[in-house]
């Protein structure tokens, strides 16, 4: 867009009609004004503090963040071009891919730290509970906060990794803010959570019994911020300054927690005394290929998406 | 009647114990909403005593975002009310006017009346995002045939005696409309002011909560996806302060317009106001 104005331009200088154009348009290139919608979470601080420290003014990207509930609502904006680009988890997309819809991942997201005992999910059950392992949860029901994604993959990777039978686990639905609730009055038998609700349930004497992530992969890339496969092939020039400014903030983020967990009550809900003690996902700045591959496999293998991903072609 | 300084006394007396009483029940709410979770009968990790819910309120206050989200709201509710009302008074004098237009249109309406308007969300996302539109689509859709029903009911109730008359002393189209048709069909169509002014914020704060369209029900669903537990009860508390303003204000008017009703009248006369 700016080239062909900038060529516009020229060409009007040429015919001396400059000085009647130079009041409407600057001569230096504006900035390329960006719709990007997050999820008002943790994981999404790193976008909010490349922006505050100008990673993505150096790359002439004007870009203005909006929160929605759940990647799921992001995807219908980004396809009709509302947004230029968008965060969301990773299945949530092979879901979106397995129905036609064509999008690309444009810049890492987040990534479980792989650390068992000290993740950003978790898989917890009543303090006074008989459930003491991932082992326990098969033949019970496990409360996860959407049933087609991404929590009931983990948790049946975990239990399957415990050497339980993942297929005897049975999900139902529960919004996270509600889990704490639920499990204290034993309306469920155990919940697959993130942050900050794993801090403020295990605050209130509910307790882990599995950290599934580590499960699937080491280190698993949850999610990723992708675009429209017309507006990454329409707009080369933007998606690599985009993806220039992500890397840097990303990088970022991961080295500076101390700031991140400042911004993350700038944008979220979430206390800042909560967002002191919660545990923190990171932000690796390459796309984690291999962890992607294997979300896809137990995606399939769990009967979320009913034929293979295109891992190829999500990440080309 | 027969002493007027004495009845000015009793109604004036009459009007603040209508008030004291209505100030007492909230009291006894907000009472029941403190001694509940400090009782123990429900974890106040869920339901924050009354207090700590009033403290996060002013809390609230302070914060930029509360203003603008309650503007957002009020914005969305002003133009998709005013939108219904215009849309339903001319829709409405247009379609009650004509037999022929009633029974064409009688079905279609019916069948389109029930739908809720929640149901229309996916079809709002697609179309407009996250945006005020979306809002504007379900807070039109929801108002719009309260407004017009009022408006069809208020048409056909005109006297066909006036009618005749006035079509007999030569009133052209729009002098029977002002004269003939607009004095029936006010009062209900105050109804249906009430009624849409009351929908029209539901569906404004629903939408906000469920598209997460900005305004104060996207702050209800992040102050609930934070765990800013009081923080949501706060904006709970503020979208009720706002629907109570909103139907007094909506009463007023009914009032105010319709001083010569006799339906507003006899109320005047048996509350003692």
């Amino acid at each position: 867009m700016p080239i062909t104005r900038r060529k516009y331009l020229s060409s009007l200088a040429a015919t001396g009609a400059a000085a009647l154009a130079a009041p409407m348009v600057s001569p230096a290139r504006a900035a390329d004004k960006l719709s990007i919608a997050v999820i008002p979470i943790a994981d999404c601080a790193p976008i909010y503090l490349g922006k505050a420290k100008g990673f993505f003014e150096k790359q002439n990207l004007d870009i203005e963040l909006s929160t929605q509930g759940g990647g799921a609502a992001i995807i219908p904006g980004v396809l009709s071009g509302q947004l230029q680009f968008g965060f969301s988890n990773v299945p949530s997309l092979f879901i979106a891919q397995t129905k036609g819809l064509k999008f690309v991942g444009i810049a890492p997201g987040v990534a479980s730290t792989g650390i068992s005992g000290k993740d950003f999910c978790a898989t917890l059950v009543p303090g006074d509970s008989p459930i003491n392992s991932a082992k326990d949860l098969a033949g019970k029901t496990v409360a996860v906060n959407n049933l087609n994604n991404i929590g009931a993959v983990a948790v049946s990777a975990g239990v399957k990794a415990a050497g339980g039978d993942p297929k005897s686990v049975k999900y139902i639905e529960v919004p996270f803010p509600d889990m704490p609730a639920a499990l204290a009055d034993h309306h469920i038998e155990a919940g697959w959570m993130v942050e900050p609700f794993v801090t403020i349930a295990r605050s209130r004497g509910n307790k882990v019994v599995d950290w599934p992530f580590v499960a699937i992969a080491p280190k698993v890339m949850i999610a990723i911020y992708f675009a429209s496969e017309q507006y990454a092939t329409a707009n080369p020039d933007i998606v690599k300054r985009f993806k220039a400014a992500m890397g840097e903030s990303l990088a970022y983020a991961d080295s500076h927690t101390d700031e991140v967990r400042q911004m993350i009550p700038t944008y979220t809900r979430i206390t800042p005394e909560i967002a002191g003690k919660i545990t923190l996902p990171i932000w690796p700045a390459e796309f984690n290929r291999p962890s992607i591959q294997a979300l896809a496999d137990d995606s399939l293998e769990d009967g979320l998406i009913s034929k293979k991903a295109d891992v190829a072609a999500l990440l080309p | 009647m027969s002493a007027p300084a004495t009845s000015v006394r009793a109604r004036t007396s009459a009007r603040t114990i209508v008030w004291l009483q209505g100030l007492a029940g909230l009291a006894g709410f907000a009472a029941l909403l403190e001694i509940v979770p400090r009782s123990g009968l429900i974890s106040p990790y869920y339901l924050p005593p009354f207090s700590t819910i009033v403290v996060a309120l002013f809390g609230e206050f302070h914060r930029a975002e509360f203003w603008t989200a309650l503007g957002d709201t009020l914005e969305a509710w002003a133009i998709g009310l005013a939108v219904s009302l215009i849309a339903g008074i001319i829709i409405g004098i247009a379609i009650g006017s004509s037999h022929l237009l009633r029974t064409l249109t009688h079905s279609t309406i019916e069948f389109l009346r029930p739908i809720p308007s929640v149901a229309l969300i996916p079809l709002a996302v697609l179309l407009f995002g996250s945006k005020i539109q979306s809002t504007l689509v379900l807070v039109v859709y929801a108002s719009f045939w309260q407004v017009l029903i009022q408006v069809l009911y208020g048409v056909q109730d005109v006297d066909p005696v006036a009618r005749e008359t006035a079509r007999c002393y030569g009133l052209g189209r729009w002098a029977q409309i002002r004269y003939v048709i607009w004095p029936t069909t006010l009062p209900y169509l105050m109804t249906g002011v009430r009624l849409a002014a009351a929908v029209a914020l539901i569906l404004a704060i629903t939408s906000e909560v469920a598209i997460d369209t900005q305004g104060l029900g996207k702050e209800i669903a992040d102050t609930e996806s934070g765990g800013a537990v009081a923080a949501m009860y706060a904006y709970l508390i503020v979208a009720g302060v706002i629907g109570v303003i909103v139907n007094l204000g909506a009463r007023a008017l009914e009032r105010r317009t319709l001083t010569w009703h006799p339906s507003i009248r006899l109320e005047s006369a048996e509350a003692g106001v």
